[in-house]
């Protein structure tokens, strides 16, 4: 019963998606036998580094969502960035549940909620791309680039840009 | 074998004693109810409501209340009505539902991290298997891609777009890439 009540979210947020995406996403289910897996794509947002790129996450959603958040991970080239983990997954506060809060400072209003939505979550990526978040690195050495060597670190990002569309 | 004779034991006395405190007690509560209010089924499950209202927040409880209350308390009916855009009846104004007190210990468990594995380096033209369709590109160079948004009633042709898209993508971008690399050493 519950993980139906998510299936059928999860269908209609699909839907949603694919009759008016949002500038710059692509996402669904990998497979529709599987609800549960869902790919995206994200675009650079540009005026920063990123711009041009593709991104691809994975997002795993449990059966009780839309309770919990999905985890999002990036895959493929991975992503040099203060906020995204060394093996890809992401970490904002979007995709923290609102009584977990790991880093003390987050708003209960920016953290999961059934009222955000797989949208939401990707918008909120493309702004953490464009915008990172100093106060809770994720990738401590992305962090300390970004913060010291800035143009070192854009360099980085637009040669793992231009990877990504092996280029 | 003549041990088995029945007979009034203590036990069954007691259990006889319960259900039938029980059996009584519900017969008198059922009539217990708001003066003058007759309603209809049984009183609506506060998890139910909750439950639809946190996957479509923008209705009112009161609805998914009516709802409910109508269908026999079956959340299924009434989030397939919501999907299928049939929308929920407003109740009458005479509609009373019983406050839902919200549980507070919605606690989720946690989706288990499996975030151990290091990403690997692989692009986007190889992990979706893009490279013929780059080669097909270059002899119809200017094809230009119209699709914007997509859905099908039939699951393969939904799955079958939505990964077109996905493809044009990330192709868009790198013919955008390439010329913009071209335009710098030019």
């Amino acid at each position: 019963m519950g993980s139906s009540i998510a299936q059928k979210r999860l269908f209609h947020e699909y839907k949603n998606l694919s009759t008016n995406p949002p500038e710059g996403i692509t996402a669904g289910p990998v497979s529709e036998d599987d609800m549960f897996y869902w790919e995206a794509l994200i675009q650079g947002p540009e005026g920063t580094p990123f711009e041009g790129g593709i991104f691809a996450a994975e997002l795993k959603f449990s059966k009780d969502y839309p309770l919990s958040p999905p985890t999002m991970k990036f895959v493929g080239g991975g992503v040099w960035h203060p906020n995204v983990y060394p093996n890809g997954t992401v970490c904002i506060s979007i995709l923290h549940p609102p009584g977990d809060d790991p880093n003390h400072y987050e708003h209960a209003s920016e953290r999961w909620s059934p009222i955000q939505s797989v949208e939401k979550i990707l918008i909120s990526v493309m702004s953490m791309l464009a915008e990172p978040n100093d106060e809770s690195p994720a990738n401590v050495e992305a962090a300390k680039m970004w913060r010291e060597r800035r143009a070192e670190y854009e360099q980085k990002v637009r040669d793992e840009v231009r990877k990504g569309l092996g280029l | 074998m003549h041990d088995d004779e029945p007979s009034l034991n203590i036990p069954s006395l007691l259990t006889l004693a319960v259900v039938s405190f029980f059996v009584i007690r519900w017969f008198f509560n059922r009539d217990d109810g708001p003066a003058g209010a007759s309603r209809p089924r049984g009183r609506v499950d506060p998890a139910q409501v909750e439950q639809i209202s946190q996957m479509f927040p923008q209705l009112s409880t009161r609805d998914i209340m009516w709802d409910l209350q109508r269908n026999g308390g079956s959340a299924a009916a009434t989030t397939e009505r919501i999907l299928t855009g049939r929308g929920l009846e407003t109740p009458p104004p005479s509609f009373q539902p019983q406050i839902a007190v919200p549980s507070t210990n919605a606690a989720a468990p946690q989706v288990p991290s499996t975030a151990t594995t290091k990403a690997d380096g692989q692009d986007l033209i190889s992990r979706y298997n893009l490279s013929s369709k780059i080669a097909s590109e270059k002899e119809e160079e200017n094809s230009t891609v119209s699709s914007t948004s997509s859905w099908s009633q039939n699951k393969d042709e939904r799955q079958r777009l939505l990964q077109k898209r996905r493809d044009e993508m990330i192709l868009a971008a790198r013919r955008k890439m390439m010329q913009k690399n071209q335009d710098n050493t030019q």
